[in-house]
């Protein structure tokens, strides 16, 4: 184009336009990034501005989920589940979101840290490996400590270990020993059972919590959901709960026996009794069927006998069955027996080969906490040279009355693979920090049958200078004249996959590029594993006693522990996203609470908020109570996480650490550690504080906020039973040219768009989709995984207990919990709601019209947008705004809150806000954005169904969120849409025509009162 | 108005039977404004000053940090500063239903406290205005709210009752000030003939040349009617749209049609109640009991006690309406706003709006100005608690239980909140020593013709 073509000042613009603004964009990216990466020659896998998704796997704990990695310019910025997965599937939990913020955890040492007299200081890796082998060489007994690694490193650390003529002892703060003992024993195997969830119709949970830990809780949880939704046909799996504890898992079941703690083998054997017939079915534990009936489980048990036994004669008649034993979380000093117990319940039921699965080869934390307390007797005698300590954390984990601390300080050299500073590596000599799982190779084996590759997403963070621990262990080896054979520990772990490898199954490098692109490869190979004989029992080689187990007096009511859904045993503790995410169960952020039966604290005059002193024989912590209904009133509960006193700047000194109370203890049988033990004396201190809930009231007040619907009720919906609750009457009303509004229960496709929305600024709304969620509330079990995702896809900040105690959450997506029936004091039906609450994306939207400056308004595509750039902050739209959604940035909480690194967690495709603007869920749409985009590039081809998920549906283990174009009669959204269960909330009462369509949760018994 | 004049005079009269000389009104109405100002005003002044030191290092300090200094939060996005706002917008509603609607209705005994009434007004309104800018989030992109044409191609939203809310009060203080300034240019001109040095400089330039001649007597008089009959419709207007910022929402417990006569009402009420705190210090610290008599006073109380009764039917029917709608979710509402966390506030309400005004009833209380100072104290704070009320009852329980929360007003707010007196006070006071603050030229029209005996004694 010459100037005599006329090249136009529009088009002159354009292009300085464009040049200036690449000016600006770099210049403004200088001074932020350290190590600025020029693309003078771009690497070829980066292309700014687009996503490169890496698959590993999720190091945070030992479910080892398949994990998508998103990165941009080289740096991750969202995880995802990775739908690949044999095991996990497509989901992803809280924690594992959460591992992008362990990853720019500001408190990441910044290179190995040497002990100088009382003060570590920074060192070099030569300086620490040298240092760590001249120790080694010169120690008498080295002690290997670590948790559950992937198989490789695993082999390594063996090697290692032997190569220095150490010992190793296999520590993991919440373990599945007991099981995997009773496993062993009944069945020979040397695995934990798979469970087959999905296919049971009657599911009986002994107090196992079985989607917040525990071998595959997405896994478990997608599983729970389709057992447990209503089908095609009407029919809907059973969730029988038998704890004293209503846990997330607890809170899902259709029906609660709150039995008394440690009673589980006997009601188990009572059951079992019911059901065989001839005793004889329980081959060797036949004699022991006879000695337990229903009768003397219900005795002890504190639950009718009826109870049992009705239950018992489900569990035949309802199958396929599954019955799962205590959880990791809570084992009592008859443990196994109780596992065993359960064990003979399903295999009298007939479920083993069915339903559960003894020859699958879960692998999961499972080590025995006998092996610790020896280690720690060996240390305090001090006979250990040199201890190392990986992937653990027992000075925090292990109850303080096990002398974890002392013992240590005795070893002569301590070593911390810790990447950051947590209470062990805070006694440790030498800390050698070791990456984290993205920037890191390891491989996984979560079942037999499937391997899969962790392979880093992107160069380690900067700012900190970390070296994988299976490179040290093999550097070491190598200065010690102990080589492994390897000079890096990829080396290792290729050459070990190679020589694993089976011609058969193809040339090697394909497959490995394969594992590396899907995330995982299913093969059939034992890998080694003994499963035994998976369907006959055998006789157990240790004497058990089936009977309630004893437990410690000395207080008047039991203490229950369990992991924390967000903090596990304490390793997720120092993330604020952990620490803001509303717990679960009690919708509490931030500090630790004592979950107490409202009549326990009304018989004791305690009222919620009142700080408590809770003294067992082993020591007391004063946390404040909070009243819940789900928990036996001769129980309280304190979860696992809390109180660190050397974790980094979020988990320091939040909440009180159970630990402190419990003894220090394994179960003779396993020798999994005894956390359901101690009683404990409840003293109220005097004090009061207001609890960090972002729970407003559990009570729907007779609102149409989560209705449900009978099972019996389902396909009977007769011509009136509308008309109640829809618009007819409004209709008459306003058809003189108001709005017309839908019909409630017509969110069908031909639907839209609603009469009289097509105005203003929704014109041509016709040609595009609209954009619409469906949230099946018989689906989602409240995990809060959504949240997570959101949280770090959306760039929502996080503010502190302080402005949580102010009512400041941030949340874009809240899980909100009603009690509909709860009753701790017999058997019964459980009703508890669970309502994913966003922006509900209203057609007729009550904060679009009261905001000034038209920060809010609508898309033609039918989505609510929040303008950041033009808010003012009148929150007149948040006043108005009756689901409650939209929430305001009181301080620029992105800015103050989020020290460097956190940064790097930032989603680039979205907007960072600052303070004095208002902020809500936005249905994702740079993720809409970004695909219309390629779609456009792509020949400007249609969008398909299913090709957009926001991150709230990605993450969803239940699979309870879809997303798509509710004008397209045959999207996935249109057709669960069209369920007679689909409502939208408050509607039929303010005609704000959401977007947001709910399918109403499905209950056994009959709905009552209120809103159905 | 020399037209309405000979009407009014005996009537007039009587309201002032202890002012028989026309000289005697320049001499003690201008005394203020020449006789030094004395200790007790200085003091006022300098604990405003205070006040407005406070007022603005607070705003200052919230701008600087953030709105989180405020105690605002998820439910309750509005609080002590739109209270406040409500507040002061009610308060000024008076003045100029005092000075235009009585006028236009001949009611005599306004002649004596309408002066202070309108400043009061244009105080007032001064102080609302602030409020709106204290509470929004950004408040450098306040201007957006204003429709102006500007390279974004952008407009306000005018379905927003937030933009209403900007042409409602601005126009009313335009009108108002506008309206006030007019009044005070003859007695100004009066000022400027006794005053000297700068003070009668300042005065020459207010009163715009003013000579008293029969022409600008004239067009003085056409003027004032014809900017009274304007102002009359904004008294109702102004509170009406602040009543929408409300009303339009969706908001149990704001969502009413009856909010508009019933925020003037109370506005009414309100307004009436701060002159009687105005101006039972300012007769007496300036030596005006003369001037401002049992009579009007009495005149004020029955206003006060027919807008009470007026606002007190206001909330049963709420109440009532809340009950016969048989929605569960209205009737939650107002039944929190009895029994619930904030019970205390509604009964302070009640009671200071509701009960005690009762009192009103006698006629020996309606004389007794330390009563009616105490009764008018009363009507202040019931009538602040009325918006509080309303404001932050609705908000914290509304349609979605999980997000019911509460709200703690912070010492931030607080301090705005007292501070905001403080820049109200502090004009006043300016007003009531640079300003006649009783109409000369008004009062004089209603006493007796000068007798030439008198004027001889003189």
């Amino acid at each position: 184009m010459t100037m005599t073509d006329g090249i136009k000042r529009r088009d002159f613009l354009k292009v300085l336009g464009v040049s200036s603004a690449g000016v600006a964009a770099s210049g403004c990216s200088t001074s932020e990034v350290e190590k600025l990466l020029p693309y003078v020659v771009a690497p070829e896998e980066i292309t700014p501005g687009v996503s490169t998704w890496y698959t590993t796997v999720c190091g945070s704990c030992s479910a080892q989920c398949g994990m998508w990695v998103r990165t941009r310019e080289g740096k991750a910025v969202k995880v995802e589940g990775n739908p690949n997965h044999p095991v996990s599937a497509g989901g992803l939990c809280s924690r594992g979101h959460a591992s992008l913020q362990h990853l720019y955890n500001p408190d990441r040492f910044a290179g190995p840290m040497i002990r100088e007299g009382d003060n570590l200081r920074q060192g070099t890796w030569a300086e620490a490996e040298q240092l760590l082998a001249a120790k080694l060489r010169a120690a008498s007994n080295v002690m290997y400590i670590g948790g559950n690694t992937g198989p490789s490193m695993n082999r390594l650390i063996d090697e290692f270990v032997s190569a220095v003529g150490g010992t190793r002892v296999e520590y993991d703060a919440v373990s599945d020993a007991a099981l995997q003992e009773a496993a062993r024993m009944a069945y020979g195997s040397t695995a934990l059972p798979r469970y087959d969830i999905e296919n049971a119709r009657l599911l009986v949970s002994f107090g196992n919590d079985f989607i917040e830990y525990g071998s595959s809780p997405v896994a478990h949880n997608k599983g729970l959901s389709k057992m447990s939704a209503v089908d095609d046909h009407q029919s809907k799996g059973r969730f029988v709960y038998l704890g004293a504890r209503l846990s997330t898992t607890g809170l899902n079941a259709d029906e609660w026996i709150p039995i008394v703690p440690g009673t589980e083998a006997a009601v188990a054997l009572g059951m079992a009794s019911v059901i065989a017939g001839d005793v004889s079915d329980a081959g060797p534990y036949a004699d022991v069927l006879r000695s337990y009936t229903p009768t003397t489980a219900a005795s002890v048990a504190g639950v009718s006998e009826d109870a049992i036994r009705e239950l018992a004669e489900r569990f035949v008649a309802d199958g396929p069955t599954l019955a799962m034993g205590p959880g990791a979380g809570a084992n009592h000093r008859g443990a196994t027996a109780a596992h065993i117990a359960v064990m003979i319940l399903n295999h009298v039921a007939g479920n083993v080969g069915r339903t559960v699965h003894y020859d699958a080869g879960v692998t999961a934390a499972a080590s025995s906490y006998a092996d610790m307390e020896s280690a720690v007797s060996a240390m305090a005698a001090g006979q250990v040279g040199v201890a190392i300590v990986h992937g653990a954390n027992p000075a925090y984990t292990m109850p303080s009355a096990s002398g974890f601390a002392e013992a240590f300080a005795q070893v002569g050299f301590k070593v911390s693979f810790a990447s950051a500073m947590d209470e062990t590596a805070a006694m440790a000599d030498l800390i050698m920090p070791d990456r984290h799982f993205m920037e890191a190779w390891g491989d996984s084996m979560p079942r037999n049958g499937v391997m899969a590759i962790q392979q880093p997403v992107m160069q380690p963070v900067p700012h900190f200078d970390s070296k994988q621990a299976g490179d040290v262990l093999v550097a070491v080896a190598n200065q010690l004249g102990n080589g492994l054979g390897s000079a890096t520990f990829y080396e290792y772990l290729r050459s070990g996959h190679m020589e694993m490898h089976d011609a058969s199954m193809g040339d090697f490098e394909t497959l490995w590029a394969d594992a590396l692109r899907t995330g995982a490869v299913e093969h059939d190979m034992a890998m080694g594993m003994a499963t035994g004989n998976a369907m006959d029992l055998q006789a157990p080689d240790t004497a058990l006693s089936f009977d309630p187990p004893p437990m410690d007096s000395g207080g008047d009511l039991m203490l229950i522990v369990h992991p924390s859904p967000r903090f596990g045993a304490g390793e997720f503790s120092n993330s604020p996203w952990m620490q803001e995410l509303p717990d679960p169960v009690s919708k509490i952020t931030w500090h630790s609470w004592l979950e107490m039966n409202p009549h326990t604290a009304e018989q004791r005059g305690i009222r919620e908020g009142d700080i408590v002193s809770v003294a067992s024989g082993n020591g007391s912590v004063d946390v404040p109570v909070w009243l819940y209904p789900g928990i036996r009133e001769d129980a309280v509960a304190l979860a696992m996480g809390g109180g660190h006193t050397d974790m980094g700047r979020w988990a320091t000194g939040n909440g009180v650490n159970v630990m402190d109370l419990l003894p220090s203890e394994s179960e003779q049988v396993s020798g999994a550690q005894v956390t359901l033990v101690t009683s404990v004396t409840v003293t109220p201190t005097g004090e009061r504080r207001r609890i960090a809930t972002i729970e407003g009231s559990s009570d729907q007040h007779d609102r149409p906020i989560a209705p449900a619907v009978a099972l019996a009720d389902l396909g009977h919906a007769e011509e009136g039973d509308h008309e109640d609750d829809g618009h007819g009457p409004l209709m008459e009303l306003q058809g003189v040219g108001g709005f017309v509004p839908v019909d409630a229960n017509g969110g069908t496709p031909e639907a839209f768009p609603l009469a009289g929305t097509d105005h203003g600024e929704y014109a041509d709304a016709h040609e595009k989709p609209r954009w619409s969620l469906a949230i099946d509330l018989d689906k989602c079990t409240g995990c809060s995984a959504c949240v997570t995702a959101c949280h770090s896809e959306n760039n929502v900040p996080w503010v502190g207990e302080d402005q949580v105690l102010m009512g400041r959450d941030m949340n874009w997506v809240r899980i909100e919990r009603y009690y509909e029936h709860v009753d701790a004091t017999q058997a019964g039906e459980l009703d508890v709601r669970f309502l994913p609450m966003m922006c509900q994306h209203c057609g007729n939207a009550p904060c679009e019209p009261v905001c000034p400056v038209f920060a809010t308004y609508h898309t033609p595509e039918g989505v609510n947008v929040q303008v950041y750039n033009r808010c003012v902050g009148t929150r007149y739209c948040a006043n108005n705004c009756p689901y409650k959604v939209r929430v305001f940035n009181w301080y620029r909480y992105t800015d103050e809150n989020v020290p460097e690194p956190m940064n790097w967690q930032w989603n680039p495709d979205v907007t960072v806000r600052t303070n004095g603007i208002m902020e809500k869920c936005s249905m994702c749409i740079q993720r809409i954005r970004e695909t219309e985009n390629r779609a456009a590039l792509e020949d400007g081809r249609p969008i398909n169904d299913g090709e957009i998920v926001t991150a709230c549906q990605q993450s969803c283990p239940a699979e309870a969120i879809v997303f798509g174009n509710i004008r397209d009669p045959n999207s996935r959204v249109s057709q669960v849409v069209s369920s007679e269960r689909t409502y939208r909330v408050l509607d039929e009462l303010i005609n704000t025509q959401p977007a947001v369509n709910y399918l109403k949760k499905v209950t056994f018994h009959e709905v009552t009162g209120g809103h159905e | 108005m020399s037209t309405v004049t000979k009407d009014r005079t005996a009537r007039g009269a009587l309201a002032h039977p202890d002012v028989t000389r026309l000289d005697d009104v320049n001499r003690d109405v201008l005394k203020p404004l020449t006789g030094p100002p004395g200790k007790g005003w200085w003091m006022m002044l300098a604990l405003c000053g205070a006040g407005i030191g406070m007022f603005f290092g607070a705003w200052g300090w919230q701008i600087y940090r953030g709105m989180g200094v405020s105690g605002l939060n998820a439910p309750v996005g509005w609080g002590v500063y739109i209270t406040t706002f409500v507040f002061w917008v009610g308060i000024a509603h008076s003045g100029t239903l005092i000075s235009a609607i009585l006028f236009l209705f001949r009611a005599p005994w306004r002649q004596s406290i309408y002066r202070a009434a309108e400043a009061m007004t244009v105080f007032a309104v001064m102080t609302a205005g602030l409020f709106p800018l204290i509470h929004v989030g950004r408040l450098w992109h306040a201007y957006w709210l204003i429709p102006y044409p500007n390279s974004r191609f952008l407009w306000p939203n005018f379905k927003s009752p937030l933009v209403w809310d900007v042409f409602a009060v601005t126009t009313y203080f335009t009108v108002s000030a506008v309206f006030f300034y007019l009044g005070t240019i003859p007695d100004v001109a009066a000022a400027r003939d006794r005053a000297v040095g700068l003070r009668k400089k300042l005065y020459q330039v207010i009163s715009l040349g003013w000579q008293g001649t029969d022409r600008q007597w004239h067009h003085f008089g056409k003027a004032y009617i014809f900017l009274a009959a304007l102002a009359t419709p904004l008294v109702l207007s102004v509170h009406s749209v602040v009543s929408w910022d409300f009303a339009m929402s969706i908001v149990p417990g704001w969502h009413a049609t009856i909010f508009a006569p019933y925020f003037v009402a109370g506005a009414i009420f309100s307004g009436v109640g701060m002159v009687i705190t105005l101006t039972v210090p300012m007769r007496k610290f300036f030596g005006l009991e003369a001037y401002l008599t049992t009579k009007h006073y009495d005149a004020m109380a029955k206003l006060c006690l027919l807008t009470s009764m007026i606002v007190l039917y206001a909330y049963m029917s709420e109440f009532f309406m809340a009950w016969y709608s048989g929605e569960e979710i209205e009737r939650t509402a107002f039944w929190n706003r009895l029994f619930g966390d904030y019970w205390w506030a509604t009964w302070i309400m009640l009671v200071c709006n509701g009960m005690v005004p009762i009192m009103l009833w006698f006629k020996r209380v309606r004389h007794s100005i330390p009563a009616l100072f105490v009764i008018s104290i009363f009507i202040n704070i019931g009538m602040w608690f009325e918006r509080f009320v309303i404001v932050v009852t609705s908000l914290h329980h509304e349609y979605e239980p999980f997000a019911w929360g509460m709200y703690r007003p912070s010492v931030t707010e607080m301090m705005i909140m007292v501070g905001s007196f403080a820049w109200f006070g502090f004009w006043f006071l300016l007003f009531t020593r640079l300003l006649p603050p009783i109409a000369i030229q008004e009062l004089k029209e209603v006493l007796p013709p000068p007798m030439r005996k008198q004027k001889e004694a003189h």
